[in-house]
């Protein structure tokens, strides 16, 4: 399995992408998009560990940001 | 704006200079012709009379004050900056000043997630940054043009009208003792973002705003915190207001706070309202115990402004008058001095005629070049700092959010500071050539590297042209010699800087381990072209005869 991460530049090209589409999206639907796009994105990287490493990350930030 | 009761020039720690009217010239009825007029007093155009001054070209600088800026405003100096004060012989006093800085931090919801670390090594003369109020900067760059016979600056000379003919431009100027015409070869307008020259020449800037205003407050206050650059968002104490912090000399410290859009920017700046804000981001937000007080403040707001061209004719732009840029980045005062050691040097080729008025052509490409890689740049951090959507919004807090621990998000919390442009397109630059694989490229500043204890590779440029020589013991192909010969001959201003592994002579520089010929990607024989602002105009290997000549023909805007 692959260990290939998205160069900084192309994370960039990411964040602006989605702050679009959110902002094109109904406020009341951006968690079922975000949830979405969680499973999609799981898909595409084919590999239990790291998506689930992923989940753990975002999780942590929101516990320790939002204290 | 400052405090009920305290005129504008009444400052808790800088003693306003005021300088005289003196009658010029003109109103005293005789002929007078200025190769170079330049309105505007500020830091871009003193700099522009330097850089003149330097190349030996005369001019004349009309400002409507009798004094330096009214507050701190640009307090951000870059080393690429230093570098061009160094080659006007003015860096001194900045550097004694101004507080030196290479690090910064970002909150988010009041905890510490990144800290950043501008580059920086030994083989720097200056710090990547330092912090000083733009009187000072002002002020030392006034000093220093007053000092030279070949700067005249005229206070309290307010140009009401510009006219511009064949062969030159003329100027209607309103003193306290009459109005009278200036004229002039050429005109640089350095007269800021309401430029009275470029509303005269019926021209407009271009571009956009953004959402989000700053609020941009002053105030003195003793703290032991260091020289950082701190930038705080979703404070619980301000949680819709970004909020950035550096410390300027004489116990002064910038505060700017973002108003939230429902924010009415005229009450906001009400004095009370300030001081309520502020006193709560000093207790609440910075954590300081100790008094303070108010010195200035200002309102500010993001835009990506730009000429569509910064020469027309006899008249060339510079600074806030050709562009406006947002704050984040702090690329306003810095991209202002390299416009005007760009225009400066230029222009006095042209008026010593060793360049044909061709070399002018080339200003707009390089420098609104500058600009929009700016704006590139710019609005991506002023996106991350002033979100001006929710979907922005929550980007933006993602991000900081995983950057608390994970390096990968970190990047969209770096501020992105200026970083000197490269003028790799300009019709100055030559193209690359193959084999090399360190230094700068063509376009590119030069860098600097440590020779000596207090001895840098930029102090030995020559004023005009260099040639950076690389050589094994000294000596100089003869072909070549000759080359350098001929083009001095006929007039041009080219030095030869050699960098020997063995030197044979006191002429030239050691570079006993190789470190120099290492970071230049440099053999024996190898030779860089460099440009009187330090910018690379080509490079070889080993150059063939006639290659130098060609290359300077394209450096002065060709034949």
């Amino acid at each position: 399995m692959t260990d290939t991460t998205l160069p900084f530049a192309d994370l960039e090209r990411t964040y602006e992408r989605l702050a679009e589409t959110l902002d094109a999206l109904p406020e009341a639907q951006e968690r079922l998009f975000l949830a979405q796009l969680a499973l999609a994105l799981a898909h595409r990287v084919g590999d239990l560990e790291r998506v689930m490493a992923a989940i753990e990350e975002a999780r942590q930030g929101v516990e320790e940001t939002s204290a | 704006m400052r405090p009920a009761g305290r005129a504008e020039t009444d400052s808790l720690y800088f003693d306003y200079p005021h300088f005289p009217f003196v009658r010029p010239a003109e109103l005293e009825g005789g002929p007078t012709r200025h190769r170079v007029a330049i309105v505007g007093a500020g830091p871009v155009g003193v700099t522009a009379a330097l850089e003149l001054a330097r190349h030996g070209v005369d001019s004349v600088v009309l400002d409507d004050k009798d004094t330096v800026n009214d507050g701190s405003r640009a307090i951000c100096i870059s080393r690429h900056s230093l570098e061009i004060l160094q080659q006007l012989g003015v860096d001194g006093p900045f550097v004694e000043k101004g507080l030196g800085w290479t690090r910064g931090r970002t909150y988010f919801r009041d905890r510490e997630i990144y800290r950043f670390e501008m580059p920086h090594t030994q083989q720097e003369r200056f710090l990547p940054m330092y912090n000083l109020q733009q009187q000072y900067i002002e002020k030392f760059l006034i000093d220093k043009a007053a000092e030279s016979e070949r700067i005249e600056l005229r206070w309290r000379s307010a140009v009401t009208g510009v006219r511009q003919e064949e062969d030159g431009v003329t100027l209607e100027v309103a003193t306290p003792e009459g109005d009278y015409r200036l004229e002039c070869d050429y005109l640089l307008a350095a007269d800021g973002a309401r430029s009275m020259v470029r509303k005269a020449l019926g021209l407009a800037l271009h571009g956009e705003a953004y959402e989000g205003r700053y609020v941009i407050a002053d105030i003195r206050m003793h703290s032991d915190f260091p020289t950082e650059r701190r930038a705080f968002f979703h404070s619980a104490a301000l949680p819709d207001s970004t909020i950035l912090v550096h410390k300027q000399p004489d116990d002064i410290w910038r505060i700017d706070y973002q108003l939230s859009p429902d924010e009415d920017p005229e009450a906001a700046v009400e004095e009370g309202n300030i001081r309520d804000r502020v006193g709560q981001i000093v207790r609440e937000v910075l954590g300081e115990r100790d008094d303070w007080e108010l010195e200035w403040w200002s309102l500010y707001k993001a835009y990506t402004l730009a000429l569509d061209d910064y020469r027309h004719g006899r008249v060339l732009f510079i600074g806030d008058s050709a562009h406006l840029v947002p704050i984040f980045g702090v690329r306003g005062l810095n991209n202002g001095l390299a416009d005007a050691a760009n225009a400066g040097w230029k222009l006095a080729w042209v008026l010593k005629e060793q360049a044909s008025e061709r070399l002018l052509d080339s200003y707009t490409p390089e420098r609104r070049g500058a600009t929009l890689d700016v704006f590139a740049n710019a609005g991506k951090s002023t996106r991350f700092m002033t979100p001006p959507s929710r979907g922005y919004r929550l980007m933006r807090d993602a991000a900081l959010s995983l950057a608390l621990h994970n390096d990968y998000a970190s990047g969209f919390a770096n501020p992105r500071q200026v970083t000197p442009y490269t003028y790799a397109e300009s019709p100055l630059t030559l193209a690359d050539e193959a084999g090399f694989n360190a230094g700068p490229m063509p376009g590119a500043p030069l860098f600097n590297r440590r020779l000596s204890e207090d001895g840098f590779l930029l102090d030995y440029l020559g004023s005009g042209f260099t040639l950076l020589h690389f050589s094994h013991d000294g000596s100089i192909d003869p072909a070549l010699a000759e080359c350098l010969n001929a083009l001095q001959a006929a007039g041009q201003r080219i030095d030869v800087l050699t960098v020997a592994r063995q030197p044979g002579s006191d002429n030239t520089l050691a570079d006993r381990n190789g470190n120099l010929f290492a970071a230049y990607g440099a053999d024996p024989g190898s030779a860089y072209l460099i440009r009187p602002d330090r910018h690379v105009a080509a490079r070889w290997k080993r150059p063939e005869p006639g290659d130098l000549e060609a290359a300077l023909a394209t450096a002065l805007g060709g034949n």
